[in-house]
């Protein structure tokens, strides 16, 4: 299944940016360029004192179970997930662009699977929900 | 025989009909779900971004050049006051005030062709200490740059307080201000570096290097000096005019 690739991938790049962060560094950018360093030291990149990557893990590995899982249950959660992770991801991608004024690639990354996995969530709850597995 | 399985029939297909009847139900109710939870999405990151949006936009105090500060000393060691390499032979002292407009001047023309011909390569680092001159609010000021060096992020403050400094000794060094410009550095623990600028140790410390300053003769800011294996100890440059000259007096220093 597509969104199990897709949920994979992005705990691959989650882990990633909180490894990198972990280590008083932060993600580098394989194209060049310090949008990564800066996005990773404005203040929006923790919340509560935790690095946001880690409740994208979190997001992620949730997402990974649901695409996994059958039922309804398993379709509403993982819509619904994927949804607040899309809508996280669009207010990310704003403040990156109009607060911090820096692209880091790795975001850009995630927040691309983050909408893949939200069209295939929400292709598969409106699809499937209510009737049989 | 035949009776019996037609009334079979007849209740499989009324029962079928039933259970169809209520999935379309649950459906139903499920995509209604759905739809809610997509109209709240939306309204919350828009509630979101209005709230961001508010917080900074039009304020006298939003930070200029964040990203470029942290351009300038990306990837290069930060370790209280001093960026580069500590290993590096040469130390490039400077004494500013971060309330000095010349200081500022220095940070955005000539600092950044040192750092890049200098530091960067690991020939020299430079040891940033306070030399108070301008007013009273340069002591907290610097004592904010110190705390925020304890984090490792002492160069990024100091750069970015000069790229937003407001007149001399007019009061824009603020609790609010400093604390911008601490977050804009990427002071993690903010509530740490509250604690450490306030402290006596801190504040000591700014009044320690600004006699420092004066026991070497300098007079005003920012007062440069070299130290190296090339150097008679401690040897002041007073005020270089040009990255030229800092960098001939650290090739000096190197010996």
């Amino acid at each position: 299944m597509i969104a199990t690739f897709v949920a994979t991938f992005g705990i691959g790049i989650a882990t990633y940016i909180a490894i990198a962060d972990s280590g008083g560094g932060s993600p580098v950018c394989l194209a060049g360029g310090s949008g990564c360093e800066t996005v990773a030291n404005s203040t929006y990149s923790h919340l509560l004192g935790v690095n946001i990557a880690i409740f994208g893990i979190a997001g992620y590995v949730l997402l990974l179970a649901a695409s996994l899982l059958r039922g309804d249950f398993a379709r509403m959660a993982g819509f619904g997930l994927a949804l607040g992770g899309f809508g996280y991801s669009v207010y990310l991608t704003y403040l990156e662009l109009f607060k911090i004024e820096a692209i880091c690639q790795w975001c850009v990354g995630s927040a691309v699977l983050m909408t893949i996995l939200f069209g295939l969530n929400a292709i598969r709850m409106v699809g499937y929900v209510g009737r049989p597995a | 025989m035949s009776g019996k399985s037609a009334r079979d029939a007849r209740r499989e297909e009324r029962v079928r009909a039933e259970s169809e009847g209520e999935g379309q139900a649950r459906r139903k109710r499920l995509l209604q779900i759905a739809s809610a939870a997509v109209f709240m999405a939306i309204v919350a990151v828009a509630v979101l971004i209005v709230v961001t949006g508010s917080k900074t936009d039009g304020g006298d105090t939003e930070l200029e050049d964040t990203a470029l500060v942290s351009r300038e000393l990306k990837g290069i060691p930060q370790n209280g006051m001093v960026l580069g390499d500590p290993g590096a032979k040469v130390t490039l002292i400077e004494f500013g005030d971060l309330q000095c407009p010349v200081c500022k001047g220095f940070a955005e023309e000539i600092i950044p062709d040192v750092i890049d011909s200098k530091v960067r390569s690991g020939k020299a680092k430079v040891d940033f200490r306070n030399f108070t001159i301008i007013s009273e609010e340069s002591i907290p000021a610097g004592a904010a740059a110190i705390a925020a060096g304890k984090q490792g992020r002492g160069w990024s403050f100091i750069e970015l307080f000069y790229r937003n400094q407001g007149l001399e000794a007019s009061g824009y060094v603020t609790d609010a201000f400093l604390t911008e410009i601490a977050q804009g550095a990427g002071v993690h623990d903010i509530a740490q570096w509250n604690k450490d600028r306030k402290s006596a140790a801190v504040v000591a410390a700014v009044e320690g290097t600004s006699a420092e300053a004066q026991r070497l003769g300098f007079t005003g800011t920012p007062s440069f000096a070299v130290e190296g294996p090339g150097a008679s100890g401690v040897e002041t440059l007073g005020t270089p005019g040009s990255a030229d000259q800092i960098e001939s007096a650290i090739d000096s220093a190197a010996g």
